[in-house]
């Protein structure tokens, strides 16, 4: 089964990033999902419990990438799935919170390709490891 | 207060005929004594810059009584009073032992012309009484106490009251 | 990593489909930005939403590896954000340096298939570092501004990078040290003389005598060089009278024109603090009381509009100020009817006497009060100003044609050209400007009127004092005393009898230590070469001390 992602980000360019990058090399083939903001995102989330691993970006309108994170911990909904919080600038003191609301990791933009199959690798055999 | 009655409350506590109020208790005064005619007074150490010879001292016109002029002191004019006159003594005849005081107080510069500088000398607080309320009057509210110390009578001088410094 | 190599380049359309709007967005913000400030109003909540969208375009602009989009949004978050915490800073500069970049952004954006200007962007976010220095800057140097509000900036100074900012009291500290050591060659000098008289050693002498003259003029350099960083260009006091004026002549419903030369003549700065209220006050003066109305002025065939010319000129140490103008000119026999109900005594004769009465409290030459004389000050108060400056000021006046002040300053408060005169074994130092000439007394020539001294002088009856009975050291008037000098000031004489005149030095001013309390006729003290102190005499305040009976 190909494996599934989710991107929650307000740009439509970065959804066409995305798109880019998930059409290509290791990672061809992998279905994705798109929400162009937190609640969207949200929603796509509780009906997607196969996704492999989530991208979200911290600074949205409405519900921001935090609050979704906070509101996921809140509700228990789907506690496997990691979810990477994309940011442009951050502090120790953000990746400390985030990690803390329930991130799994960060992404720093400007991201490549590369970036992103790296932390995809990472999250796939992360969790072929906690299955194992 | 008249000199008089300021020797004689000096005399009272030399002889210790009169009950002596309650000396203060541990620590001591870090004193600069000087001699005006026949009496020896202190002020604080740390209120005196330095001590000098007295050169020549220009007069200003109209200037006030007290202000005996001002001289050179390296450079700085330094203005020089007289406190004999507020402590009711008449004015000074300057010999070769007479100086000059520099202190420093409320952002003032100035030189108290004195008869003879004595010694600095660290005074336990435990030697000092002070003066009783019948000495005392808003006049005289300058005199912070009598030291009686190594067979000697200092008179401790509150320094900005007796130049009349305080509002 | 540039823009080439970066793998979405292919999405730069979809980058400029997304990004254009938002940086039209923050454009059209700071437009409104600025609309707002310039109305008086806040623009706080702009603020808070343009930030947003600024960093979507440079997080944008990053992924697209389009760095000169990427730092000019960075640097425009900046200033929005610096703007948040310094509302000091929201100027009619900043809105405009806000404007300039929002529009940079789309132009950039929009022409981001080229991969953007790094240039132009680099020149924009320089100019925004530049605010924030001056921001942080400004910050830090709060007690200073409360001093010298005017910078320490000479006459013609170059721009940025060859300046450096010095607290003008270090300035005034240098000129301390600096007279210190006029001081300590002035003794130099005597004590050459003194060793001059009694050694044999002709060839060391020589070799001593001519080092110190060398060193005389190392001094009088260094003296000039110190003097010199502290002069400021009058230009600095004159340059806001004009729009000043404008003001105060609307309030009178008169017109007026002020022209101005001489705005590069230069001044002792501590001299230049003190010398704006006056001049004001004397322009005030004139417009209020002076000048006509244009009705009045065509009455009497004058242009409608009245012509103020203000001018300053250098020469031989001084500086000369002149501020005259075409208007009623001074009423003498209103002065004079004035003089008489104050009591005072006049020589009538004496227009120039006459003139500089208006200097005296309680004149007033305005015969209705207008609206603005409340606001006027007495030219008694510019008088006392001017002279506490060590100047003169004196009047001149043509009945309908108008009048002329005309101010005479040091051009610095620090150093005094003087005369030594002594008095009683103490010795006194006198302004130069002040002394009109020193006499030899000749017994015979000093007389008595009315029990008081008088001496012919240059065809003049004047006054004359004895030096001990004004200072204070003898009580006997006119003892033997072998010279006299005639002070002068404003119009005024008076003869001082001395004992001796001891010789011309450039003094060092010090002022009077509070101790001293208000002397009269001293006005500050000074060391002379014998390392003595020597008072420095108020010509000014004796020459109007009432003459003794």
């Amino acid at each position: 089964m190909p494996n599934s992602f989710l991107v929650v980000d307000d740009s439509k360019l970065h959804h066409q990033m995305y798109k880019l990058v998930f059409s290509r090399g290791s990672l061809a083939g992998s279905t994705v999902y798109h929400a162009t903001n937190g609640r969207e995102g949200y929603t796509m989330l509780a009906e997607h419990p196969e996704l492999s691993l989530v991208f979200l970006d911290l600074n949205m309108p409405e519900m921001n990438g935090l609050e979704l994170l906070q509101r996921r911990r809140a509700e228990r909904l789907h506690p496997h799935i990691p979810i990477v919080l994309v940011t442009t600038e951050g502090t120790k003191e953000d990746e400390r919170r985030g990690r803390d609301a329930g991130a799994w990791d960060y992404l720093r933009k400007p991201f490549q390709p590369a970036d992103v199959e790296r932390i995809v690798a990472r999250a796939l055999s992360d969790s072929r490891a906690a299955s194992a | 207060m008249s000199r008089d009655g300021l020797l004689r409350f000096a005399d009272t506590v030399n002889r210790e005929t009169a009950p002596a109020p309650a000396p203060m208790p541990g620590g001591e005064l870090h004193l600069i004594a000087f001699g005006l005619d026949r009496e020896e007074y202190g002020i604080k150490v740390g209120q005196v810059r330095e001590v000098i010879r007295v050169t020549e001292i220009t007069r200003v016109p109209q200037s006030p009584p007290h202000v005996r002029g001002v001289t050179n002191l390296r450079g700085r004019i330094l203005p020089v009073v007289e406190i004999r006159s507020r402590l009711g003594l008449e004015p000074a005849v300057v010999t070769p032992r007479s100086r000059i005081i520099v202190v420093d107080v409320q952002d003032r510069v100035l030189g108290i012309l004195v008869d003879a500088v004595l010694q600095v000398a660290k005074v336990p607080l435990d030697t000092v009484t002070p003066p009783p309320d019948e000495v005392l009057s808003p006049q005289t509210d300058y005199i912070n106490g009598v030291a009686h110390w190594s067979g000697r009578l200092i008179i401790l001088l509150e320094l900005e009251k007796v130049l009349l410094l305080q509002a | 990593m540039t823009q080439e190599d970066n793998a979405f380049k292919e999405l730069i359309d979809d980058y400029v489909v997304e990004c254009l709007p938002l940086a039209e967005r923050v454009a059209d913000t700071f437009v409104e930005l600025e609309r707002r400030w310039h109305a008086g109003s806040v623009a706080d909540d702009l603020l808070g939403s343009v930030k947003g969208t600024l960093h979507t375009v440079k997080g944008n602009s990053a992924m697209m590896g389009l760095a000169p989009m990427q730092e000019l949004a960075h640097a425009l978050e900046d200033v929005c954000a610096l703007l948040g915490r310094d509302a000091e800073l929201q100027t009619e500069q900043t809105a405009a340096l806000l404007v300039a970049g929002g529009s940079l952004l789309v132009e950039q954006v929009r022409a981001a298939a080229k991969g953007g200007d790094r240039r132009r962007t680099r020149e924009f976010v320089a100019q925004v570092r530049a605010l924030e220095s001056r921001a942080s800057e400004s910050a830090a140097t709060v007690d200073r501004r409360r001093g010298d509000r005017r910078g320490t900036a000479e006459p013609g100074a170059e721009p940025s990078g060859s300046v450096v900012r010095v607290d003008f009291r270090r300035l005034d500290t240098l000129l301390e040290v600096l007279g210190e050591g006029l001081i300590e060659h002035s003794a130099l000098v005597e004590a050459y003389r003194r060793v001059a008289r009694r050694s044999e050693a002709v060839e060391e002498l020589g070799d001593l005598d001519r080092t110190i003259v060398a060193l005389e003029k190392t001094m009088k350099r260094l003296e000039a060089v110190v003097m010199g960083i502290r002069l400021l260009p009058i230009s600095t006091v004159f340059g806001r009278f004009p729009r000043l004026l404008r003001d105060i002549a609307h309030g009178e419903g008169k017109r007026v024109r002020l022209a101005v030369s001489g705005g590069e003549t230069a001044l002792d700065k501590a001299v230049l603090d003190r010398l704006g209220e006056p001049l004001l006050h004397l322009l005030n003066n004139a417009v209020v009381h002076g000048i006509e109305t244009p009705e009045e002025r065509r009455a009497g065939g004058k242009p409608p509009e009245a012509a103020l010319e203000l001018s300053a000129v250098s020469h031989s140490g001084r500086v000369v100020i002149r501020l005259s103008d075409d208007g009623r000119g001074l009423d003498e026999a209103r002065i004079l009817a004035k003089a008489e109900a104050l009591g005072l005594e006049v020589r009538s004769a004496d227009p120039e006497q006459i003139r500089s009465l208006i200097f005296l409290p309680g004149f007033s030459t305005a015969a209705e009060v207008s609206q603005l004389a409340g606001r006027g000050v007495g030219l008694d108060v510019v008088a006392t100003s001017i002279r506490g400056l060590g100047g003169t000021i004196d009047v001149e006046s043509q009945p309908g044609r108008g009048v002329t002040f005309v101010l005479n300053l040091p051009l610095t408060l620090a150093i005094v050209r003087s005369l030594i005169v002594e008095v009683d074994q103490e010795r006194y130092a006198v302004p130069i400007s002040h002394v009109a000439e020193t006499v030899r007394a000749e017994p015979e020539a000093i007389h008595e009127i009315n029990r008081r001294g008088v001496a012919l002088w240059r065809g003049d009856l004047i006054h004359v004092s004895d030096g001990g009975a004004l200072l204070g050291t003898a009580s006997s008037p006119t003892k033997a005393r072998r010279f006299f000098i005639v002070i002068s000031s404003g119009g005024k004489r008076r003869g001082v009898m001395v004992d001796r005149l001891v010789g011309h030095q450039d003094v060092v001013v010090k002022g009077l230590d509070p101790t001293l309390g208000r002397p009269e006729v001293v006005s500050g003290t000074t060391i002379l070469g014998d390392g003595r102190v020597a008072c420095i005499l108020d010509a000014v305040r004796i020459l109007d001390q009432r003459i003794p009976a």
